[in-house]
């Protein structure tokens, strides 16, 4: 009895192969343990064989119970987990097909550039003043030092809506309305559309700028130099080659240039050993900022005294900064606003 | 200005390269824009042209001469000045010519000298290189000398030929009442009274400092001529310049100041080169009236202001050194101060702070250190501005609008079509000078840009167009004030773009998707008020049913809707939405100020409502009533559904509210809230004639 114990179990195991289906399971199952099962049927002989071998039998027959029921188990188990895993199979998406979204707007890049601007001195403290596009000649001129007849509004081709208003040249009256109305300690930023009557592929009639002052007790010329060094570290990067040579501005004495070292060459001049960089001129240097010391004359014109406060100031054009930073070559690119274009500004 | 590099070393001794030349001369503020090398008579001889920016304020720099002392103050190289003939002492020329200011004020000097037996020709070829290298015509000998002894001195010459001036006197006056001119171009000038002329007796025979008169031009026959060596106030020389638009190289030069001790020797120098290219022999002595003599005042420079206004300390010596170098005098010294009187052709240097940024120059802006200030915050109110545009600007992108930057120029047509928010009363602002016919004035209204951009973007096959204008606008008014305002304007055309697989039915916003932009806006901005939509006053240019002026406590700060039918079809173009919205208007409601509510105990029951109403009977009057009532249970309501159609008669719509019923103190139960909810569906029924649908 024993043999054909363990030949049960061997046909058992025989059957429940790894292939067997949930009815197979089901066929094993009345097979091996159902009323008539072979299984059972060896219950019941257990009456046949002598009562000193019984326990010993039963607990192995019970033992082979265990294990058939065990196993067909583990199968149904194992056949449900596949099951669900198919139905999940069946869902599959295309993980390559294109992710599906609104088409964002855009910002236009040059207010991307303003903001770049503008945030790097908001952080260092100072604040956003704005002034009229439309200016009279005063604020446009006058107090900055250019009375008419002066050699220096050729530098500035105007844009007249009548006698004594003008479409402001340049964001530097602004300097001039925030220190009419207020005292120092001032550290002002001031960002603007300013009109100039020129249109070709590096001038257009509008163009952006970012006019900065501070003005306190004692604010001299390293002051600026180190303000204006930090900003164009942040904005371009930070290893930036930085330089500051006189210039004349009628507003400022002293007055500055600022370049900043080509990105393209380096600051060499030179593309590929030969060739003159195309974005410097071979120069090694952009000119970037115009700057200096705020002329006595405009602290005279509101009605600060020259010999109590002093200050700098600087202004940048939004464009050449933009037009250096993503390589854009014609200014006009700005104004036309082609999606084909903006959209290829994060 | 140009030079070449030879010609700057007949002037001073410099060593290094041209190269090395222009980085020393950029940094110190003589802005080298390019250098090139120039092909040479003699071979192995290497030469430059090297063209320089001169700041308006370096009217001295616009002569190689000016140049050379430059060179001189920054490398300490030896300053010559080139052979001249000197004006004997005698008073020959005063028996062939005679001079006479009427202007002194305009003219304060006017020097002259005579030569005769000029031989008219060519120009040697040396002149003409050097001429041409800094871009000046070669005309002939004698001309071409005047204009080299410029390019060399900074000085303008002017040569009359003197058998063409009758009466041989000289007067230098201001043109009156109607006098004309030719001058050297041909060209017929009106003058009007504030010219400055030179005149033979009665007769114009220059415009002084500007250009000369064609009856006086020196010709092939020419035998004497007359040297003019002027100097003439330059806002003067400036105003007849511009006004006629001559820019000449003399104007240049007097416009920017011009040395008024150097006529002399200008003149002397002249009168050696025409004598060996010209074969001229100089008559004796000089005029020289000189009633108004430049006196440059001195100026006291105080140590503690140099170290104030640069941030670093400056040993005496050196900036002493460096104020001597270019060519000033020390006067007088204190213990903390100098006294110095500045050369005579630097009228640039009259302020401490001109002293200053001399010394700033010439030590070199990168030996002055750097530091970052303390910046002491002004405190005060709080601008709420610059947050609140950019949190607009962030809301329409992330709605799909992309930003437009267009230029504020329009047409006096547009501006008729697109009057914007600005009312009957306001007229536009016209430009005096456009660029343009189609560029007239400036933009009313931010429509006609975004009309461009959507024009520009459907030539290149767009499939649609969102886009958005975050600008100014301008106007006059009644007084002819200018006006400008900031204001936002969108553009819907076509379904919003998708990124992704086709949807199957993409179809364009609608005017209630606009209407959402416009209260999202009004969301993100935190405006208290709500805005009224009115149907009247909308603008000819939008649909008339399909649009709205869009008010806030009674005044009008936008508008939305579809573009009016007949202007799409004459542009064929597919119906499409805009809005204008006056940011300057809701600027000024502060951004509202946020308490957050605990969230309620008890729980809500919403109940709906629909009546068949009149087609034309506006949705909101229902709500707009039931929020009037303030009743306490009374949460909420809002539409949500608007029908057409079977079984709804013609002529009527059925629309669908939901109320939301809530007490703060417990859970209302069903009758209670059924009655309510009967009570206010009666009186909404009676109150506008609404048919209840149950």
């Amino acid at each position: 009895m024993r043999e054909s114990l363990d030949t049960l179990r061997n046909e058992f195991l025989a059957r429940i192969v790894d292939g067997a289906s949930e009815q197979e399971v089901q066929r094993l199952r009345v097979e091996f343990l159902g009323r008539k099962g072979k299984l059972t049927l060896m219950f019941h002989r257990l009456k046949e064989v002598p009562p000193e071998e019984r326990p010993g039998l039963g607990e192995a027959l019970n033992e082979l119970r265990g294990f058939v029921e065990g196993k067909l188990e583990l199968r149904l188990t194992e056949l449900k987990r596949r099951e669900k895993e198919r139905l999940l199979q069946a869902e599959r998406v295309d993980i390559t097909l294109p992710g599906s979204r609104w088409e964002r707007g855009r910002v236009h890049p040059l207010t991307l550039v303003m903001d770049e601007i503008t945030d790097v001195f908001v952080a260092m403290g100072f604040e956003l003043a704005r002034g009229p596009d439309i200016e009279d000649d005063y604020h446009n001129f006058e107090a900055l030092n250019m009375p008419p007849d002066h050699p220096a509004r050729d530098m500035q081709d105007t844009f007249f809506v009548s006698a004594a208003r003008v479409l402001r040249t340049h964001t530097s009256p602004v300097q001039i309305r925030v220190m009419e109305t207020r005292k120092p300690p001032l550290q002002v930023i001031a960002p603007g559309a300013v009109y100039r009557h020129d249109d070709d592929a590096t001038h257009s009639p509008m163009f952006h700028q970012v006019e900065g002052f501070m003005v306190d007790s004692q604010i001299a010329f390293s002051d600026l130099k180190g303000v204006l060094t930090h900003f164009l570290r942040r904005v371009f990067r930070p290893e930036t080659g930085v330089r500051f040579r006189p210039s004349f501005f009628p507003f400022t004495e002293p007055s500055a240039e600022v370049d900043i070292q080509c990105f393209l060459c380096d600051g060499k001049g030179m593309v590929q050993g030969q060739q003159a960089c195309r974005v410097c001129k071979g120069t090694g240097w952009l000119e970037i900022l115009g700057a200096g010391m705020i002329d006595p004359e405009v602290f005279r014109f509101v009605g600060y005294d020259a010999e109590r406060v002093s200050g700098f100031a600087f202004g940048m054009g939004v464009e050449r900064i933009a037009m250096l930073k993503y390589g854009i070559e014609d200014i006009r690119l700005f104004f036309q606003n082609e999606l084909r274009f903006l959209r290829q500004f994060a | 200005m140009n030079f070449t590099l030879s010609w700057l070393r007949e002037f001073v001794d410099f060593r290094g390269s041209a190269q090395g030349l222009a980085r020393t001369l950029t940094m110190a503020g003589l802005e080298v824009e390019s250098s090139r090398p120039l092909p040479s008579m003699q071979e192995g001889q290497e030469d430059w042209v090297m063209e320089v920016a001169v700041t308006p304020n370096r009217g001295d720099c616009l002569g190689i001469l000016g140049v050379a002392r430059e060179v001189a103050a920054l490398t300490g190289g030896h300053l010559r000045l080139p052979p001249a003939l000197p004006a004997a002492r005698s008073s020959g020329i005063d028996r062939l010519v005679d001079v006479r200011i009427l202007s002194p004020d305009l003219c304060p000097r006017y020097s002259a000298r005579m030569v005769l037996g000029v031989r008219v020709a060519g120009a040697p070829d040396w002149m003409k290189r050097r001429l041409e290298a800094c871009g000046i015509r070669s005309i002939n000998n004698v001309v071409d000398v005047t204009n080299y002894v410029m390019l060399e001195t900074g000085q303008p010459l002017h040569a009359f030929d003197a058998d063409r001036l009758p009466t041989k006197r000289i007067v230098v006056r201001q043109a009156g009442e109607i006098q004309k001119l030719t001058t050297l171009d041909g060209v017929e000038r009106a003058l009007v009274p504030g010219d400055l002329l030179i005149c033979d007796g009665a007769a114009p025979i220059a415009l002084a400092g500007v250009m000369g008169g064609s009856d006086s031009e020196v010709q092939w026959d020419t035998h004497a001529v007359l040297l003019e060596s002027a100097h003439f106030d330059p806002a003067c020389i400036r105003r007849t310049a511009k006004r006629l638009a001559i820019h000449s190289e003399a104007s240049h030069r007097f416009e920017r100041g011009v040395d008024p001790q150097g006529t002399l020797y200008a003149l002397g120098r002249a009168a050696l080169l025409l004598a060996e290219v010209a074969g001229a022999a100089p008559v004796k002595g000089v005029v020289d009236r000189y009633s108004r003599r430049a006196k440059p005042a001195p100026i006291v420079l105080r140590e503690k202001k140099v170290s104030a206004l640069l941030g670093v300390e400056l040993p005496r010596r050196r900036t002493e050194h460096i104020l001597t170098a270019l060519g000033m005098k020390v006067q007088g010294r204190s213990k903390t101060a100098v006294r110095v009187i500045p050369p005579s052709y630097r009228s640039d240097l009259t302020r401490e702070e001109d002293l200053i940024e001399e010394i700033a120059r010439l030590t070199g802006y990168e030996n002055i250190p750097s530091r970052l200030p303390l910046v002491r915050p002004a405190g005060g109110g709080s601008n709420h501005r610059p947050a609140r545009e950019r949190k607009l600007r962030a809301f329409l992108l992330g709605e799909g609008l992309t930003e437009m930057i267009n230029l504020p120029f329009t047409s006096a047509e547009m501006n008729r079509r697109f009057r914007g928010l600005w009312g009957d009363k306001r007229s536009p602002v016209a430009i005096v000078n456009p660029l343009g016919q189609d560029r007239t004035e400036l933009r009313l209204s931010l429509i006609p840009g975004l009309l461009d951009n959507l024009r520009t973007n459907l030539a290149q096959k767009a499939r649609s167009f969102h886009c958005f204008d975050f600008a100014k606008v301008f106007a006059l008014d009644a007084r002819g004030a200018a006006e400008e305002k900031q204001q936002v304007a969108g553009l819907l055309y076509g379904a919003r773009e998708r990124k992704g697989l086709r949807w199957k039915d993409e179809t364009p916003p609608t005017f209630l998707e606009v209407k959402g932009i416009i209260e999202g806006i009004f969301e993100v901005l935190g405006i208290g008020p709500e805005p009224a939509w009115s149907n009247s006053g909308v603008g000819s240019f939008l649909h008339p049913a399909k649009a709205a002026v869009i008010r806030l406590e009674n005044r009008d700060v936008g508008y939305l809707g579809e573009i009016q039918p007949d202007f799409c079809e004459a542009a064929e173009l597919e119906p499409f939405q805009v809005f204008e919205l006056d940011f300057e208007a809701l600027a000024e409601y502060a951004p509202r100020q946020l308490t957050a509510r605990p969230l309620p105990r008890f729980p809500a029951v919403a109940r709906d409502l629909a009546v068949v109403v009149d087609d034309a009977f506006p949705a909101q009057r229902i709500v707009r009533w039931m929020k009037d009532l303030n009743h306490a249970l009374v949460e909420g309501v809002e539409v949500f559904d608007q029908y057409r159609g079977s079984p709804i008669p013609e002529g009527k719509k059925s629309l669908a509210y939901t109320i939301s019923y809530r007490a703060e103190d417990r859970t209302l139960t069903d009758s209670e809230v059924n009655q309510l909810h009967q009570q206010l569906a009666a009186r909404v029924a009676e109150l506008f004639g609404a048919q209840l649908r149950m």
